[in-house]
């Protein structure tokens, strides 16, 4: 039988040089492991092998997991009872763990995906309407441009519901902005640029570091659209208020 | 530790060497109707639950995984070269636990009590690097509340140097009982064994979340 087995059974010989060997193992593993990150300063290496780093790392990973329960907690050649005790939950444990990240993908909406597909949408050619991350599309300033211009006049209360439910808990009820949290939106002044295409962008991919949150999982591109063209209605009416102007003016 | 604690004074003379081999069907204060010790039996059997736990965890925070919609998100914050050193220092715990073990083996009471305070020291040191990254965490931003990405790492995360602080005080409980002679050359190698699995699962649950939270992340 192996020798790791029979820690307590009172055998006299150190397994001592066996241990500093497995730790050297688990070193050398750990080096490589570290050392793995930094390829990616040489993309001529990083690149093509890209699909193999993933696997690569988890395969060093199963190995210091295997070597540790292996051999320092000597599961290997130990009692049937044990490994049974420890092994049975571990492999319903990785069960959870792949079948939990996996109903991730399934549940979750995509980034920018999940757009319903609108008479007016496709009448303003919005590409990302049928299929694919949306901001991968061209988004066309003049299309939205020409859209604002015909619903202009009107509440935009699609937008407006949307602002109120999405939007106001930072950027206040009238947009006027809160200290620390949401910037003014009622003012000329836009910190993140202020054209359709840019206000879209904000809205859906977010800025700031995610203080400003990225909608495109949370909203269909059509309230993304909406809720822009509400608050482009909103510049210029610097509500009573508001916070100080931050970022460039815009005409 | 209580079943240790009870039974650390009046120890009976054939603990220590019956958890081997052969002796099926003695059952004894300490040793179940299997001839196993019932400690380690229960040590094993305890970590299998833990497995699910931590799985839990773990899983958890895959399921939610790029779902935050406030930031900072995860490459924003790691530090790779701190919670590198860090994860080598719980990786050497490991060796020097596995030498505490065999050290008692031996009846090397004094260098097994040598080895165990290593390892209390450097799973100290990891609780200490885990201190520092949650407090420059907090700094940049993210807090418990702040998204899904801050619930479910420092959750996921804060159980697990719990479970290090457990296993450090165990350690150093340990390393007393050694030097006040309440744990002696019979009763220290399934008693200090039983508290390195417990050690050494803390570790492998390290190796898990080291790979697949910070390093995936950095591959990207």
């Amino acid at each position: 039988m192996s020798q790791a087995h029979d820690a307590t059974s009172g055998v006299t010989h150190s397994h001592k040089k066996h241990y500093l060997r497995i730790g050297a193992i688990l070193t050398v593993i750990t080096a490589i492991e570290l050392a793995l990150p930094m390829l990616k300063h040489y993309p001529e290496i990083w690149e093509p092998a890209r699909p193999l780093w993933a696997p690569a790392l988890i395969i060093m990973s199963v190995a210091k997991f295997g070597a540790v329960v292996g051999e320092f907690m000597h599961l290997r050649g130990d009692r049937r009872v044990y490994q049974f005790l420890f092994l049975s939950p571990l492999m319903l444990a990785t069960v959870v763990f792949v079948l939990l990240s996996l109903l991730s993908v399934v549940m979750f909406r995509p980034f920018g995906a999940g757009y319903a597909v609108t008479a007016e949408a496709k009448a303003l050619g919005f590409v990302e309407a049928s299929t694919g991350p949306a901001f991968e599309q061209p988004l066309d300033d003049a299309k939205f441009a020409a859209a604002f211009d015909l619903a202009k006049g009107k509440e935009f209360a699609d937008g407006k519901k949307v602002f109120g439910e999405k939007c106001a808990a930072c950027h206040g009820p009238q947009g006027g902005g809160m200290p620390n949290l949401g910037l003014n939106l009622t003012d000329d002044c836009y910190k993140y640029g202020g054209s359709f295409k840019e206000l879209y962008m904000t809205i859906g991919k977010g800025q700031a570091g995610g203080k400003m949150p990225a909608w495109a999982g949370q909203l269909k591109g059509e309230e993304i659209r909406q809720v822009m063209y509400y608050i482009k209605s909103l510049k210029g009416t610097n509500v009573a208020g508001g916070q100080p102007c931050v970022g460039d003016k815009m005409p | 530790m209580s079943a240790e604690l009870a039974t650390a004074d009046g120890h009976l003379p054939d603990a220590g060497h019956d958890a081997g081999h052969g002796d099926h069907g003695h059952v004894s204060a300490e040793n179940n109707f299997l001839g196993l010790p019932n400690i380690k039996l229960a040590m094993w059997a305890f970590l299998g639950s833990e497995c699910m736990f931590f799985g839990s965890l773990i899983g958890t925070y895959f399921f939610y995984h790029g779902k935050s919609l406030a930031g900072p998100l995860p490459n924003q914050v790691f530090s790779i070269a701190i919670t590198s050193i860090s994860t080598f220092l719980l990786l050497m715990s490991s060796m020097t636990m596995a030498l505490a073990v065999d050290a008692t083996r031996l009846k090397r009471l004094s260098s097994a009590r040598t080895y165990i305070l290593a390892t209390a020291a450097l799973g100290a040191t990891f609780v200490g690097f885990q201190v520092y990254e949650f407090s420059q965490f907090v700094e940049e931003g993210l807090k418990l509340s702040t998204s899904l990405f801050g619930s479910t790492f420092f959750v996921m995360t804060g159980f697990h140097g719990a479970h290090v602080t457990v296993g450090v005080i165990w350690l150093t409980m340990l390393s007393i009982m050694i030097s006040n002679g309440k744990l002696n050359k019979e009763r220290s190698p399934i008693t200090v064994e039983s508290a390195g699995l417990y050690w050494h699962f803390v570790d492998i649950v390290w190796i898990v979340i080291f790979t697949f939270v910070y390093l995936l992340e950095f591959i990207k």
